[in-house]
């Protein structure tokens, strides 16, 4: 009996010591990006390192030259905080302005040069009530959309 | 349980089949990622699996620590096996579903970076009931491993609350401005979700049964061969 009270107490020592260290750890490691906000304030701290910026396209920013494969757009995050971002490479299908967007690469001056442009997805989930009028319309393939 | 084993056969069966249809020809599409978003269908009901699977296994493994009854040590393998099956499932169909949507099969944030940990943490659970010998041995330290392991879901579930991710936060639990709790989801895309989950746990069940039933057996039949050898 003494036994099972010892291991008891023992094992849950361990699992509270556990859990937090790897909260702590992870609290640490998943600053998954930084906002623009945050990148402004201390620009030279930012300078010449690989970060990941993650804010919001600016409506109306966006300037996509499909010649060269080169997308311009401003990112921010509070609409007070803007960063000029330039991206070489295809425009993913999912990029909208207003969309959520996290770029990685790096500050030059006052532009963030990024090499890699994902796109968040909202929680919110939509329906086109135009695009539904038919029910054939509801297994349409993507080839066909 | 044979009976019940017969029961849920069919029903789960014929009730993801059901859904495979329901999904592709009568589900609207929806208007952001378009077809793509087809996926969900697959990847939510695998997460709620591997929830479930893994409570089954938390509760199962305090169960057998406080009775040490071997019956409760089987139902906990039984069901970590085949909530690490879905979480595989959840992985793969985060990664399909990731490309056309983020741009990438993988990254490391929150999220993802949790979910890997769930899946690692049971790679080790079975690793160490096949390292130790001694039955009694095994099914001990399994519980406790099982039980360790049942804490990240929380941790994954909160994940996108308590840090920024690249994975967007809950849209079944969503949380509105004024304080009430609604899905961001149009009817026509949510029942359809809500009956897949239903179908996918109806088999989760059938699956659980059926694997407590082989490993009853083998319990049985090891038993047969010691006995058959003591005599």
């Amino acid at each position: 009996m003494k036994s099972t009270y010892k291991f008891l107490i023992g094992g849950i020592i361990i699992l509270v010591v556990l859990v937090a260290l790897s909260i702590q750890g992870l609290q640490e490691m998943t600053v998954f990006f930084h906002t623009p906000e945050e990148i402004l304030q201390d620009t030279e701290a930012f300078e010449r390192k690989t970060i990941r910026i993650g804010a919001l396209v600016q409506s109306g920013s966006v300037d996509w030259d499909s010649k060269n494969l080169l997308l311009s757009f401003n990112i921010t995050e509070d609409s007070k905080h803007f960063i000029p971002v330039v991206y070489e490479g295809v425009k993913p299908d999912m990029f909208r302005e207003g969309q959520g967007v996290v770029v990685e690469g790096k500050m030059k001056g006052d532009t963030f040069y990024a090499h890699q442009l994902l796109v968040k997805h909202s929680e919110e989930y939509k329906l086109d009530p135009e695009a539904h009028k038919d029910k054939k319309d509801y297994y349409k393939t993507l080839d066909q959309s | 349980m044979a009976r019940w084993i017969k029961i849920l056969e069919p029903l789960s069966i014929l009730s993801l089949i059901g859904c495979g249809i329901w999904i592709f020809y009568g589900t609207p599409i929806e208007s952001e990622m378009g077809f793509v978003q087809k996926i969900m269908y697959l990847h939510v009901p695998s997460v709620i699996v591997t929830y479930t699977a893994f409570f089954v296994v938390f509760a199962f493994s305090i169960a057998y620590l406080w009775k040490r009854d071997i019956m409760f040590d089987q139902v906990a393998k039984s069901s970590a096996e085949i909530g690490e099956v879905f979480c595989a499932l959840v992985l793969i169909t985060g990664a399909i579903w990731g490309k056309p949507t983020w741009g990438t099969y993988w990254v490391w944030d929150a999220r993802l970076t949790t979910t890997l940990l769930l899946f690692l943490i049971f790679a080790g659970y079975f690793l160490l009931r096949s390292f130790t010998k001694e039955r009694e041995r095994a099914a001990r330290l399994a519980a406790v491993l099982g039980i360790i392991g049942f804490l990240d879901i929380p941790i994954i579930h909160k994940s996108v609350e308590w840090w920024r991710t690249l994975h967007q936060p809950t849209t079944l639990f969503k949380v509105e401005a004024t304080g009430e709790a609604k899905p961001a989801m149009p009817m026509e895309l949510l029942l359809p979700l809500l009956v897949t989950m239903g179908a996918m746990l109806i088999f989760y069940f059938y699956l659980l049964l059926l694997r407590i039933q082989t490993e009853k057996q083998y319990h049985t039949l090891q038993e047969l061969i010691a006995n058959n050898e003591g005599g």
